[in-house]
């Protein structure tokens, strides 16, 4: 690991911390102000293969809402469940735990998604000074590995990703999941320019 | 038995026997090649059409239009025959829903391996494609067989 990439890695993690501090803030209220620790962020550089480990086994079922950032930050988020947690949240906002997802639920977790990742953004945006433009969420449900590539797909990805990751729990009920961040090349670079990080 | 797993943008052969196994296919598709009469097999898990950004490519079995071509380089020098060679595939399908801007990468990677195919004349005797759920691919060098696993679903033979 070189200097330059330390220091991009610092930067992105410090920004991912709050992103995801505000992030989290924002599903705590949307739960009743249900306690959610913070797993302390991560930002790495990693290769394809490794990456699928980061929402549990590749064939696990999972809840994934995926939203496209446009403006001075083009990136992709995604916000990762374990179908259990999936569950468990539906049944807080919905009063009973779903037996099946249905176009009620599915919107629900678009709602869910969206209120997270825009909490991220809005942080995101006003550190960096920046405007950022989320898209309309996009929601599946199904294997681990199937979802995070077609994510990885879309973003057309290189072999090497550069992805900010955090993840939240909370105490009681099993509600936990991963917030991952997949910044665009290009714009990182003049990101970190901007920060006056880019020449380093 | 030998079940060898194909990763993104890999390709891997096998002879004789063994089995070829790629989980996860969202967009992503499983693309098998097989002659059956020398029972060499090969499995490729395409991730995107083409190599739209550029940049340096160390794994023809990530893009379509670099897989096919990859693929029955190495099976012919296990010792397959091209003008024996049958392909199935399965996967490209569109997980996301709502989002209008989720690009439709599962289509156009099931388009553009069809037209690397018939551009090399290689029959594409079977397919599961397209849809709206992951599926996980196994193939059986030694027998032929090829399984689709869908969530919640018993397999289905290709």
């Amino acid at each position: 690991m070189t200097y330059e990439s330390d220091f991009k890695l610092d930067v992105l993690k410090e920004l991912g911390n709050i992103g995801a501090g505000h992030a989290t803030t924002a599903l705590s209220t949307l739960l009743g102000n249900k306690k959610l620790t913070l797993v302390v962020p991560e930002a790495m550089i990693v290769g394809m293969q490794e990456s699928m480990s980061l929402c549990g086994g590749p064939e696990s079922l999972v809840g994934a809402i995926y939203i496209r950032v446009s403006g001075g930050l083009c990136g992709h988020m995604a916000l990762l469940l374990p179908y259990e947690s999936v569950q468990s949240l539906l049944g807080y906002l919905l009063g009973a735990a779903p037996q099946e997802l249905r176009d009620m639920e599915l919107s629900t977790l678009q709602e869910v998604g969206n209120i997270v990742v825009t909490s991220y953004l809005n942080a995101l945006a006003e550190m960096t000074n920046t405007q950022l433009f989320p898209s309309v969420p996009a929601v599946a449900v199904d294997m681990a590995a199937a979802v995070w590539s077609s994510i990885l797909a879309g973003a057309e990805v290189a072999d090497y990703i550069t992805i900010v990751q955090t993840g939240f729990q909370t105490d009681a009920e099993i509600i936990d999941g991963t917030i991952a961040f997949i910044p665009d090349e290009e714009d990182l670079a003049k990101l970190l320019g901007a920060l006056g990080m880019g020449e380093l | 038995m030998e079940e060898v797993f194909v990763n993104i943008g890999e390709i891997k052969v096998l002879a004789q026997e063994g089995r070829l196994v790629a989980i996860g296919l969202g967009s992503c598709v499983g693309l098998i090649l097989y002659d059956e009469l020398a029972k060499i097999g090969g499995m490729a898990h395409v991730f995107l059409p083409t190599n739209r950004k550029g940049g340096a490519n160390q794994h023809p079995g990530k893009f379509a239009d670099t897989a096919v071509s990859a693929m029955v380089e190495q099976m012919a020098a296990m010792g397959a025959q091209k003008r024996r060679l049958k392909a199935k595939m399965a996967g490209g399908s569109q997980l996301f829903s709502y989002g209008a801007s989720v690009m439709d990468v599962g289509r156009q990677n099931v388009e553009a391996l069809q037209r690397e195919l018939q551009a090399a004349g290689i029959p594409l005797v079977a397919s599961d494609v397209l849809g709206s759920r992951g599926r996980k691919l196994i193939f059986d060098v030694g027998t032929g067989q090829v399984l689709v696993f869908v969530i919640g679903q018993e397999p289905v033979e290709l």
